[in-house]
């Protein structure tokens, strides 16, 4: 019941002085505020960066590139490494316990001819475990099969854009294409693959111009046998994400005992997500401070309102002294009107972070989300400020002797 | 036995009781006595008027009977309880129950409505908000300002708030009411209309003590007491 009738005052108190109040109460707004923002980028760049890794093959996955070593004091064995090639992935899907998929690729520019268009083009040799690897499937007629790479067969899966600029309305499947002068069969064409951060740019665009054919067709026509073709790089995907660790230290075995050298790098998304999120860490502490000293100072102006207030109205808590307050009872009158002004702060703070992270969303051009623990710890962190900053004034007004408080002019 | 029943037999004890009540401040090397050994007996019902020149302690003596202090040495019974050595919280509580004040300079919260001022007792006594406002206009329409509830204080005379104030100290049914000067703000007239209404609270058997240095209002009370540097010097008149 006092505690209601203390807010009323404390609501009162901001109607009365609304222009001072509002200015005084900035550091708090902003304070607020800019731990909304903090928030809603963190949950944002975190939930943009998941989606991006789901998109593009989840972090379960991890690179294996070529890396030469540079050295020219080489012994034998290692003179004669070819980098990696696709034995190196029969090697690994046979060998590796913590691996459930391999996906080498060979990517090479060649000569693609439809009637009347030719062009040079990428095209890249794939295996099936390319499709559930980067979660890109066909969209029409169907992938590369086991069978196409037993049997080196002929045959070719366009992207998207392929598909437009040879074929145009035309239905490409079971078409022949002419890629470097022999002719493959168009089996399917891919599913549009989309993912933006901003809603402007596709960042996966490339993978919709490519053309896939089986890697052993791609070795072999380039005259090489299947185990010794080189490959671009390869994926692997571990079988569990708390294995990482494991999962790079056996590919390397594996590769080390296939080459002798250490001519290759293995990373994992695992690593990488650490070392970012590490970042985001350094981010969210950086803005989470800036905030903090924000509702410090407002806090500090509060308590500067309230002892201001508190002087302006020595008389009043005399007079509520006389009939009869408890030191308690002003103490919490005192306590509820600050937390009642630094919440009032906090919900225009909601306003002032909805503001910062439209202005950073369109900036960064990046989304932006405000969730709905988001608003409460803001507005938690303003009641705070107005619990700790006010308690000082409350404990003054709490104190003040009534018959001293009677006689302030 | 009949020895033991003694205090108890006592047919009326008076609601106010003071024995050798001393008040010493800022003790040390400059001390200032301000009450030096008060005797004070007031029953149920008198209206009572303490008159002294400034300096002669009758403040001091008004702030100890209002629990708003405690003295230094002495004891002070009010209305059958031992408030000499109470603490600030029991202070408080004494003052919310029994005691009703009225102070020259009227001290209405300027920013509440007439009704709010009245009913703020209650509130510390934690009376629910129904109950509240309608003591609170019962209160009002005592000193006849009940069609003035809404208003502020700064909307109305200087009369009409001192009416306000003893609305206030009337609203919780006090077994003392304490006016400190009540009319030094007001002219003649108005002061006159203030002093009508403590007579008719008086005839209605309400305790009041008024402290006054204006003999005119001083001799329209039942009893007169006179403090002189600390000592009362006419208990009875």
């Amino acid at each position: 019941m006092l505690i209601f009738e203390s807010i009323i005052d404390g609501l009162r108190d901001i109607k009365d002085h609304f222009g001072r109040t509002l200015l005084q109460l900035l550091g708090i707004i902003l304070g607020a505020g800019s731990i909304v923002a903090t928030f809603s980028l963190s949950v944002a760049g975190k939930s943009a960066a998941m989606e991006y890794y789901r998109v593009s093959g989840g972090i379960q996955k991890i690179w294996v590139s070529n890396h030469p070593t540079g050295k020219v004091t080489l012994g034998a064995r290692a003179l004669a490494s070819e980098g990696l090639t696709y034995g190196d992935a029969l090697a690994l899907r046979r060998d590796a316990k913590e691996i459930d998929l391999v996906s080498p690729v060979a990517n090479m520019d060649m000569t693609i001819r439809y009637r009347a268009i030719e062009k040079p083009r990428s095209v890249l040799g794939v295996v099936p475990a390319y499709s559930p690897m980067n979660d890109f499937h066909a969209g029409e007629g169907r992938f590369i099969t086991d069978n196409d790479l037993t049997s080196a067969a002929r045959v070719v899966v366009l992207g998207t854009e392929r598909a437009q600029e040879f074929f145009g309305s035309e239905n490409p499947i079971g078409k022949i294409l002419t890629i470097n002068g022999t002719g493959y069969q168009v089996v399917g064409v891919m599913e549009e693959k989309y993912f933006s951060f901003d809603q402007k740019r596709n960042i996966m665009r490339w993978m919709n111009r490519q053309m896939y054919i089986p890697i052993t067709t791609f070795v072999t026509r380039k005259g090489e046998s299947p185990q010794h073709g080189k490959i671009s790089y390869m994926h692997a995907r571990m079988r569990d994400i708390k294995r990482a660790d494991q999962s790079v230290d056996e590919i390397k075995h594996i590769l080390k005992r296939e080459h002798g050298i250490n001519d290759f790098e293995v990373f994992s998304r695992v690593a990488n997500l650490r070392r970012n999120e590490q970042n985001n860490k350094m981010y969210d502490m950086t803005f989470m401070i800036c905030g903090i000293i924000s509702l410090l100072v407002g806090g500090i102006v509060v308590m500067n309102i309230q002892l201001a207030s508190f002087n302006e109205r020595v008389r009043e808590v005399g007079t509520r002294k006389a009939v009869g307050a408890s030191p308690a009872q002003i103490f919490f009158q005192f306590l509820s009107e600050s937390i009642v002004v630094s919440v009032f702060g906090g919900f225009l703070g909601l306003f002032a972070g909805k503001l910062f992270t439209t202005a950073i969303s369109m900036l960064m051009k990046r989304p932006t989300f405000i969730t709905p623990s988001t608003i409460v710890n803001a507005l938690i962190f303003a009641a705070g400020t107005g619990l700790f900053f006010g308690m000082y004034p409350a404990i003054r007004a709490s104190r003040l002797n009534p018959i001293e408080a009677l006689r302030t002019e | 036995m009949s020895a033991l029943l003694e205090p108890e037999s006592e047919p009326e004890r008076s609601l106010i009781h003071l024995a050798g009540v001393t008040k010493i401040y800022d003790a040390g090397e400059n001390a200032v006595q301000a009450l030096a050994g008060v005797n004070v007996e007031i029953s149920r019902g008198e209206f009572v008027a303490i008159v002294g020149p400034s300096g002669s302690g009758k403040s001091t003596l008004m702030h100890i009977l209002g629990c708003l202090d405690s003295p230094t040495d002495g004891e002070y019974w009010l209305d059958g309880e031992n408030v000499a050595d109470l603490s600030a919280r029991a202070l408080a509580r004494i003052r919310n129950q029994k005691i009703g004040f009225v102070f020259q300079t009227f001290n209405l919260l300027p920013r509440a409505t007439v009704w709010k001022n009245v009913e703020l007792p209650l509130l510390y006594a934690g009376i629910g908000t129904e109950e509240r406002r309608e003591r609170a206009l019962e209160a009002l329409k005592h000193v006849g300002l009940d069609r003035r509830a809404k208003h502020r204080p700064n909307e109305l005379s200087g009369g009409q708030r001192q009416r306000v104030a003893i609305a206030r100290a009337l609203v919780n049914d006090p077994s003392l009411i304490l006016a400190d000067e009540p009319t030094g703000n007001l002219d003649t007239k108005t002061g006159s209309e203030i002093i009508d209404i403590f007579e008719k609270l008086a005839a209605n058997n309400q305790t009041i003590i008024l402290v006054t240095h204006d003999p005119a209002i001083a001799a329209r009370t039942q009893r007169k007491i006179t403090i002189v540097d600390g000592l009362i010097v006419s208990p009875e008149s």
